[in-house]
């Protein structure tokens, strides 16, 4: 999608958030060809300041800083997962391209307020997890694990809709998808993984 | 002789409470550096007053801890200015030999910012502040930040206005 839109007036930021950073995304930016801005997130600030909880999450930004839309997953295609087609969509990919090419007139723009109401709003535990959890990412990165973790779970605790929070943990215990992440996965029932996209029905 | 020896023993209780009282100020100022997380950043202070609940800072260190900076009006950022009394103590400044000191949190409380203490290492964690998010709560305008890329070079969302903008995170997990 970059190759066929980036340049003069749409760029791609990644935001890698791993609190092992390059270490962890190394293997991931060698296997991509495209140059688009790759930006390492350790502390996950992007998702701090943007309400997000879970990744991928795609945030819209036009050319004067005004939010056109947030906390969207944004797998680009299907992602097989298991036995079964899991996560992905190949819907968000044509929405990009119809903004990119009409700009304010893309169907999929938002208005401010709309986009504010879709704003995640913190409850005063979930504004506690966030210092909580980068306390752990401190740790952590001191070299005191077992500290980190305690943090982190302390984080978990507090603001359980974090995936972020959740997975970043588990993936350095357990690894990629393990007994806890689908345990948490069933315990959703009806509730998404992912905010479904609500775009416009086609004119 | 009595009243003399009276006398002494007064000296050596001033003498006393000479030594705590130095003791106990440098204690005070000297020995809590401590470690401020904000924004991202990890910041070192050397000078703090000892105070297990509160966060005591040297006026001149508020801006590195949060952007703050005091002034006869009060602790301000941008166009916010919280009012503080600075010709008497009070929860949110004091005077102690003549130097001032800044109570960071209780500028947070203030404000609603959510912070959290490691006690043991002096670690102060400090989250967002509501009112400087309220242009995007409210108003939908992207925060900018800054980030390292790969090279490790410094890249500000804000570097790219003027071009659309896709963001999107991802992790390895």
């Amino acid at each position: 999608m970059y190759e066929e839109l980036g340049g003069e007036n749409f760029e791609i930021i990644t935001v890698a958030q791993d609190t092992l950073g390059e270490e962890a995304t190394a293997e991931w930016h060698e296997k991509s060809p495209l140059t688009y801005t790759t930006l390492i997130d350790t502390a996950h600030r992007v998702s701090s300041l943007y309400n997000l909880v879970n990744v991928p999450s795609g945030v819209w930004v036009d050319e004067e800083g005004n939010i056109l839309r947030i906390d969207e997953g944004t797998y680009s295609e299907p992602i097989p997962f298991g036995n079964n087609v899991f996560v992905g969509t190949d819907d968000y990919r044509p929405a990009v391209r119809d903004w990119v090419m009409n700009g304010p007139k893309s169907r999929y723009v938002l208005t401010s307020n709309e986009v504010a109401a879709q704003i995640r709003r913190r409850t005063p535990d979930e504004a506690l997890a966030e210092p909580t959890f980068k306390l752990g990412v401190y740790f952590f990165r001191q070299g005191n694990e077992d500290l980190g973790r305690s943090y982190w779970e302390a984080a978990q605790a507090l603001f359980p809709d974090s995936w972020n929070f959740h997975r970043q943990d588990w993936n350095l215990t357990e690894g990629l998808g393990g007994p806890k992440y689908r345990e948490k996965r069933g315990d959703l029932g009806e509730k998404p993984y992912y905010k479904p996209f609500d775009f416009p029905e086609e004119p | 002789m009595r009243r003399e020896r009276m006398a002494s023993m007064r000296w050596v209780f001033v003498a006393f409470a000479a030594i705590a009282v130095g003791l106990s100020t440098s204690v005070d100022v000297f020995a809590d550096s401590v470690t401020v997380l904000y924004d991202d950043q990890v910041i070192e202070i050397e000078e703090t007053l000892s105070d297990p609940n509160d966060l005591w800072v040297l006026p001149e260190d508020l801006p590195r801890v949060n952007g703050f900076e005091l002034k006869p009006e009060g602790a301000c950022l941008l166009e916010l200015c919280v009012p503080v009394l600075q010709d008497r103590d009070s929860e949110m400044f004091v005077r102690r030999d003549g130097q001032g000191w800044f109570n960071v949190t209780a500028l947070s409380r203030k404000l609603q910012q959510a912070y959290r203490l490691d006690h043991e290492h002096k670690v102060w964690s400090f989250g967002e502040i509501p009112v400087v998010r309220r242009a995007f709560l409210n108003s939908a305008i992207a925060p900018d930040f800054e980030l390292p890329n790969r090279e490790g070079e410094l890249v500000r969302l804000s570097d790219f206005r003027g071009k659309k903008v896709l963001i999107v995170t991802w992790a390895s997990w």
